[in-house]
């Protein structure tokens, strides 16, 4: 089943002169984990915002084309986790447990799904912890697991093992591809084409807001 | 040190409701009087308030810092400069009603300092969140309160991280003043510009964690909000209420 769907779309932002992505036709299913790289200024992170249904609802901008976002929950994550906290949660736990409580779901639902994500993203040892106080690379691992926490059946990421040391990004991308095998649809730019391959289904080079290569990681990606 | 300080006094355990009740009631109380001794009293109220709280000495400096310059201003306003008759106090003419008008204001201002400064000492923003996430209270609100809350912190901390790296960069902070007042350019430009960016993500970020999702949020963790501190906070309430209506009364407080 398709849980994004774009089709000749562009967008611009709000107050560019060009696109930052260009006539871009993609189609992302349950289980599928599509790996986007390419140049800086290539339209990943754009491509992200677009697909995830953020832009132009949430980042200003004009978009083009068909979009079609089947997904019902939708996740994003960052490189740069201190942006990505809340700002009113004081413990791990709380920060985890702030999206799925933001949705209304039961008190319990939300206990359980944030404990589950704290075990996922190997944070569970932090739940007391003031993220303020954390490492870079634990708070994106935090960021991570707040993004699970909403049990997304769409995850965009953005770079997200910038912040990590080798194990932990070893880690974070044997993550997804489990969370992809059960039944996310997941997209990720990242620069880092080693880790990335062996996990993706699928991978596209993007330049100048256009996919230049679409195809099998080990093609794409070589 | 303007921010919330961990702590177990009971202002610290209380309902996140009723630190900001007394501070509204001081508040509400320090405009309700007029005169020095009434003011005096609202004052004493404040400090009581932090001293419950524990943190008399950390709302003091700050506290001291914001109003010396009003103050000093005040008396030199309106005790210097105001309306006969006129007194010598410690051998300088001053304005008998200029004096009391600058001790009523300067007093009502140190009694609001205190009080709020205690507040942001003794009510964590998580449990704040927590209470009003249980009223129902809706987040846009809820994130403008806490966001203002604990602004200051944050600002502070991101200063301090902006000053190492411009130190680093070799930014001379010492000198003469004009030499101080030029090396704020380095710092202030990047606290504004880099919070403004920042704005745009943390939008995202709270977006993608369904703050705009049109649910009644989860409380997970409500603080209890006992009997006493409820009829505490009514009990506020009546005395502010009162101390008005003496004021209109023409009772002369």
């Amino acid at each position: 089943m398709s849980l994004v769907r774009l089709a000749g779309a562009s967008f611009t932002y709000a107050g560019a002169d060009a696109p930052a992505l260009r006539d871009l036709t993609l189609e992302v299913g349950a289980g599928e984990l599509v790996a986007l790289a390419g140049p800086a200024g290539a339209g990943t992170t754009t491509l992200l915002l677009v697909a995830g249904g953020y832009a132009p609802r949430v980042i200003a901008g004009t978009l083009t084309g068909e979009r079609t976002i089947a997904a019902q929950r939708p996740a994003i994550v960052f490189a740069t986790p201190w942006t990505q906290l809340t700002g009113l949660c004081h413990t791990v736990h709380a920060e985890v447990a702030f999206g799925p409580a933001s949705h209304g779901r039961p008190r319990e639902v939300v206990l359980v799904a944030a404990e589950r994500a704290m075990r996922q993203a190997q944070v569970d040892h932090l739940e007391g912890r003031d993220p303020a106080t954390l490492s870079g690379g634990e708070l994106q691992r935090v960021i991570v697991a707040s993004a699970l926490a909403l049990e997304p059946d769409l995850l965009v990421l953005d770079d997200p093992a910038a912040e990590l040391d080798p194990a932990a990004a070893d880690g974070l991308y044997r993550l997804l591809r489990e969370v992809a095998q059960a039944g996310a649809a997941i997209l990720v730019a990242t620069p880092d084409l080693e880790r990335v391959a062996p996990v993706a289904t699928r991978a596209m080079w993007l330049e100048g807001g256009r996919v230049v290569k679409d195809g099998a990681p080990a093609e794409v990606l070589a | 040190m303007i921010g919330y300080v961990p702590g177990t006094s009971p202002l610290h355990r209380a309902h996140p409701y009723t630190p900001l009740a007394a501070a509204g009631a001081v508040l509400l109380s320090a405009f309700a009087v007029t005169t020095p001794a009434s003011v005096g009293v609202i004052v004493l109220a404040a400090i009581a308030l932090a001293l419950v709280g524990g943190v008399l000495g950390r709302v003091a400096r700050p506290a001291f810092v914001i109003a010396l310059p009003t103050w000093l201003l005040l008396l030199v306003l309106h005790g210097l400069l105001g309306p006969e008759p006129f007194g010598l106090l410690g051998g300088v003419r001053i304005s008998e009603p200029g004096f009391t008008r600058a001790l009523v204001l300067g007093g009502r201002l140190t009694a609001i300092l205190v009080a709020f400064l205690t507040v942001l000492a003794v009510v964590s923003p998580a449990r704040l969140v927590e209470a009003m996430t249980a009223r129902g209270v809706p987040f846009a609100r809820m994130y403008l309160l806490v966001s203002t809350l604990t602004l200051v912190p944050r600002l502070r901390a991101r200063a301090g991280q902006i000053l190492e790296a411009q130190q680093c960069r070799g930014l001379a902070l010492g000198g003469s003043p004009v030499a101080r007042v030029a090396a704020l350019g380095p710092l202030v430009l990047p606290l504004v510009l880099g919070a403004l960016v920042e704005v745009d993500e943390q939008v995202l970020a709270l977006d993608a964690r369904g703050v705009t999702s049109g649910a009644r949020r989860t409380s997970l963790d409500p603080p209890p909000d006992r009997a006493a501190e409820r009829a505490l906070r009514a009990g506020m309430a009546v005395v502010v209420i009162a101390l008005f209506a003496a004021r209109f009364a023409g009772a002369g407080l």
